[in-house]
């Protein structure tokens, strides 16, 4: 502020200043949080009250925004290109440590932690530690971990006595034995994520990676024209032509697939860890005790892939209270909240050791194969302007499942263009 | 400085233009901030490689230009989408909102359902517009494939189709639209006296006539005002289609704006947006001032 506005300013505080002064408590820090309507910001609000109890002086509000990774993110750009120091921690998805250290958004931790680092990053799965670490520079600490699953109605499957399925292949057959027995209308076989949003990205890398490909070539450089990435596009073209996915594929969003599945109108969900909650305790959900989760199918021959997610916490480079700030991360960062998370929203743990608390078990019988599906699940593609990386990938999977592109066209443009991102 | 010297300000004078000055300084000095400013920063960084992921502020010329104008397909796309929901919307809005504000200036005897129902439109956010016509064109849940539906037709895919993509965009903005339309033109047909239309009865003039050679010509400023409005802002059409299709599928319903608003805000590409941002002020420029010769043209002869 400049010096001539400062008589004005100081009249406009000077009432609140008053009443503020009032209390004897002058220590009190407010923090204030940011967190995505998807990440259970109702829990937060009870692990922030705990904290605020074993934390005289410390009060954390919470501020809730975007209905996806990507408004979330476009949020956090405005505020943070502003300097914004509103805002003292916000959760990150795991894909954008590396932008945020690149923009220099995201206060390095390691000062912080001094002598622990080392020992405080060990407790960590492998992936969430590697994932906050960039340029050897710890940029934020995990939340939770997330992975994608495939859920299934046990019920139908029973019904007409088939296992999960392994592999594509039998998925594809068990959906159309079980759509042409139900004659629903209203019942389609398998959905995942194909509108242009983040979600869409892992529709495409999963089977890539399940056929054996990779994102990055020998020589570092990104090529999705290989024979996994064509295998890829081949499957959901196949699994359309078969009538096992939806139609209208290109306009589903993540959120979409829980509600659908929620309301009884879908057999096979490639879905996030999220929704088993949803699914259980929801009172509009008609699958509560009909539903399981396994692994995500392969390719026949080949290793199945996940795509891993979860969200990381970070203390924002302009806050004004970082030391306390990064007390309350490293709470949020702690096996106990992980524990009270995986039992309030199921959330899968970062911590090995609470995959196997009985307690946790008892919520959620599924975390007991769900830590080998988060530790062999693969990363998406790590950059520094991921944003582009991801965009990139999504408007053209998106026009490949609407059908304005076909496969040989959606690869064409994905390695123009990310060629020009890795240049 | 002789032609200054031969004519000496009184001190009255010299006073009252102090004082002129010192009056207008305080809108020159809000506009030089929240204009100038801005725009300078805008044609500034638009010759720079400016982006916050990667370290660097490099002075680059006009790199950013050539490459938007001549390599980058997706911008040029997005400026041919841009010029087909004007070339579309624009004149569809004028039908639509000529044929409101007719409606609206008939002598009814109670005039506030039309006029409420003229504003309402006009009074609704430009997002919420956006998601209403997305549920509206939804392939499940939507109202337009309920109704096909119901006359036995197979529903299309409104949102996933680019062409349709574009029929469902047109509708929503031309909705969202013509109601400003109307207000203009509502505005300037009152303008019109009564006793043109009774000397053209007297003279024994249609209806249809009278239209034509009273209203439309009498309303001519008031719909080159509203076009050039109009225009300006499909040029920057960016809520309707974010909030609909969100460019979908694919790229195929991206507008100039929505793409800038890409590269600024998801990619932090701030040099290359500037430079975007930049073509689509020219843009907008050009726009204008083709209308505002035809208008001063206008002026003159009548």
């Amino acid at each position: 502020m400049s010096k001539h506005r400062a008589p004005f300013a100081a009249a406009a505080l000077a009432l609140p200043l008053a009443f503020a002064a009032l209390p004897a408590d002058a220590q009190q820090t407010n923090l204030r949080i940011f967190v995505g309507g998807q990440q259970r910001p109702d829990v937060m609000r009870k692990i922030l009250d705990l904290y605020e109890s074993r934390t005289p002086g410390v009060r954390v509000a919470v501020e809730v925004g975007g209905a996806t990774s990507d408004q979330q993110q476009q949020y956090l750009n405005t505020v943070l290109t502003s300097r914004d120091a509103a805002i003292d921690v916000m959760l990150i998805d795991v894909i954008r440590p590396a932008q945020f250290a690149a923009a220099g958004w995201a206060e390095p931790l390691d000062s912080y932690l001094g002598s622990e680092r080392d020992a405080v990053m060990a407790r960590y799965l492998p992936a969430y530690r590697e994932a906050n670490i960039v340029n050897g520079k710890v940029i934020a600490l995990p939340y939770f971990a997330d992975a994608q699953f495939l859920y299934f109605r046990t019920d139908l499957l029973e019904k007409y006595k088939l296992q999960p399925p392994k592999t594509w292949e039998e998925l594809a057959s068990a959906a159309q034995t079980i759509l042409k027995g139900e004659n629903n209308p209203n019942l389609r076989g398998f959905s995942t994520a194909g509108a242009p949003i983040e979600g869409t990205v892992c529709t495409f890398l999963v089977p890539m990676w399940g056929a054996g490909g990779q994102f990055l070539n020998a020589q570092g450089k990104p090529d999705v024209g290989t024979a996994a990435g064509k295998k890829a596009l081949q499957l959901w073209t196949d699994l359309k032509a078969s009538g096992v996915t939806p139609a209208n594929l290109a306009e589903i969003v993540t959120d979409r697939i829980r509600v659908d599945f929620q309301s009884g109108n879908l057999l096979f969900a490639m879905q996030w860890g999220y929704a088993w909650n949803r699914f259980q305790n929801d009172a509009d959900s008609v699958v509560k005790g009909k539903t399981n989760v396994v692994p995500l199918p392969g390719f026949a021959g080949n290793q199945p892939a996940t795509c891993i997610g979860g969200w990381q916490i970070a203390v924002s480079a302009f806050s004004k209270n970082k030391a306390a700030a990064v007390n309350l991360l490293k709470f949020l960062s702690s096996p106990e909240v992980s524990k009270m998370q995986a039992i309030l929203a199921s959330h899968l743990p970062v911590f090995a050791e609470v995959y196997q608390d009985p307690e946790v078990l008892k919520v959620n019988p599924w975390f007991q194969f769900a830590r080998n599906v988060v530790v062999t699940g693969r990363s998406r593609p790590v950059s520094p302007d991921y944003p582009e990386v991801s965009e990139i990938i999504r408007t053209n999977i998106n026009a490949f499942l609407a059908g304005t592109r076909n496969a040989d066209q959606a690869i064409a443009d994905m390695n123009t263009r990310l060629a020009r991102v890795y240049r | 400085m002789k032609a200054t010297k031969k004519y000496q300000l009184s001190k009255l004078e010299r006073d009252e233009r102090r004082l002129g000055f010192l009056l207008l300084a305080p809108a020159a000095l809000l506009l030089a901030a929240v204009v100038v400013y801005p725009i300078a920063e805008l044609l500034t960084n638009s010759l720079y490689s400016f982006r916050l992921t990667r370290p660097g502020y490099r002075f680059i010329g006009l790199e950013n230009f050539t490459f938007a104008l001549f390599e980058d397909d997706r911008f040029l796309h997005s400026v041919l989408n841009t010029a087909i929901l004007i070339g579309v919307t624009v004149p569809g809005a004028l039908v639509v909102g000529l044929g409101l504000a007719l409606l609206a200036n008939q002598p009814f005897t109670v005039k506030w359902p039309v006029r409420l129902g003229l504003l309402l439109p006009w009074a609704l956010p430009l997002v919420f517009a956006g998601l209403i016509f997305r549920w509206f064109f939804d392939y499940r849940q939507g109202f337009v494939n309920w109704l096909i539906e119901l006359a036995g037709l197979t529903p299309p895919q409104w949102l996933s189709d680019p062409r349709l993509a574009f029929v469902a965009l047109c509708v929503a903005i031309v909705w969202k639209s013509s109601s400003f339309m109307a207000l203009i033109l509502l505005a300037g047909l009152q303008t019109i006296p009564k006793s043109l239309y009774e000397a053209a009865e007297v003279d024994g003039a249609s209806r249809f006539q009278q239209f034509v050679e009273i209203t439309l010509p009498m309303l001519k400023p008031a719909i080159v005002v509203a076009l050039i409005f109009r225009t300006i802002t499909a040029i920057q059409t960016f809520d309707i289609p974010y909030a609909m299709t969100n460019g979908g599928p694919g790229t195929a319903t991206e507008t100039m704006a929505m793409y800038i608003h890409k590269t600024t805000i998801d990619f932090l590409d701030l040099g290359y947006g500037s430079a975007l941002a930049t073509l689509m002020f020219l843009i907008s420029i050009a726009a204008t001032s083709i209308y505002l010769r035809h208008t001063r043209r206008d002026t003159g002869r009548g």
